[in-house]
């Protein structure tokens, strides 16, 4: 079986990062590479869309921008719910970052594509990007008494020690759990999916074709499954901003 | 599998956090290995908090409809 298999991918290749246009400065490697592309195209998508919606603008929406309006109308009423009203400013930084991570995982799900945010280092700038901007806005709104945050109510003073240290640590863990779980979700997702359709070629192989149906058909609702946690993923990762919004915000 | 995923990854990124940090200043402060130890027990708390609020909060953080401000503050 091994020896006509010439070369079958493995589950891992397509997490591959392959510079298209190479460019390097100094000792940094800074080439267009099919993760910065798929990012490109999630941005450039999400524009394509808001401003070809929002330029007829009619009263009676077309297709496209009832698409839009539900969009933003849902981040919206999300930031409303979970961020407090003071914080609907920052519905077009939420509804950004919303889309931006919807369409790189939906787009990661075409064929022979890329998953950006299947990769630690682009989930974590997002993540650490919304952890500082958070942290800079509570200190910003209420100064030094932000750090009030960390001092638990109604504890011995004794026990602040141990318990001040803890709630830093807890704070701190925010960008990292937030970016771990957008990343571990589309990796294992992706990774699975291959792992089967692996499956199916070489059950089909070894077995016959009717035991290799088996592992496709597996593939076929892994599929569906995998756009549905592409959505729940980056509903995931907005809502967790609108909550640190809101603690920033509110501060208890 | 989500709600016990996303628990999962923050006893994970907590612990991880933690000794990340202690390790950082284990070689910042040359105090080899005890600023370790000591983070590591505090990642390990963190982690058990941050578990126990987002179980406390569960319904809420994972994005229903919030109804008041008496909630605690982390959710």
């Amino acid at each position: 079986m091994a020896a006509e298999a010439q070369h079958v991918a493995g589950p891992l290749e397509q997490f591959a990062i392959q510079p298209l246009i190479p460019l390097h400065v100094g000792r940094y490697d800074l080439s267009f590479s099919n993760s910065a592309l798929l990012m490109v195209a999630a941005a450039v998508l999400v524009t394509l869309l808001m401003t070809a919606s929002v330029k007829r603008g009619a009263l009676v929406p077309s297709r496209l921008q009832s698409i839009a309006e539900l969009m933003y109308e849902f981040v919206d009423g999300m930031v409303r719910d979970n961020a407090g009203k003071e914080a609907r400013g920052f519905t077009p930084f939420v509804f950004s970052l919303f889309m931006f991570i919807l369409l790189g995982n939906l787009l990661g799900m075409i064929p022979y594509s890329f998953t950006f945010t299947s990769h630690i280092v682009v989930t974590f700038a997002l993540a650490l990007t919304v952890f500082l901007m958070v942290t800079i806005l509570g200190i910003i709104l209420h100064g030094f008494h932000f750090f009030s945050l960390f001092v638990p109510h109604g504890v011995p003073k004794v026990l602040l020690v141990l318990l001040v240290p803890i709630e830093i640590l807890s704070y701190l863990t925010r960008p990292v759990s937030l970016s771990i779980r957008l990343f571990a979700n589309m990796m294992a997702g992706h990774t699975m999916m291959a792992v089967f359709a692996g499956f199916a070629v070489s059950m089909g192989v070894a077995l016959g074709w009717a035991v290799g149906l088996l592992p496709l058909l597996l593939v076929i609702a892994l599929t569906g499954f995998e756009i549905l946690v592409a959505a729940i993923q980056a509903y995931v990762f907005a809502i967790l901003t609108c909550l640190y919004l809101r603690d920033a915000i509110e501060l208890h | 599998m989500g709600i016990g995923f996303r628990i999962g990854v923050d006893v994970a990124a907590a612990l991880a956090v933690g000794l990340g940090i202690g390790y950082l200043l284990d070689a910042w402060l040359g105090t080899k290995p005890w600023l370790l130890v000591v983070f590591f027990f505090l990642g390990a708390g963190a982690g058990v908090l941050n578990v126990y609020r987002a179980v406390r909060g569960m319904g809420y953080q994972v994005g229903l409809r919030h109804d008041g401000a008496h909630d605690e503050k982390d959710g």
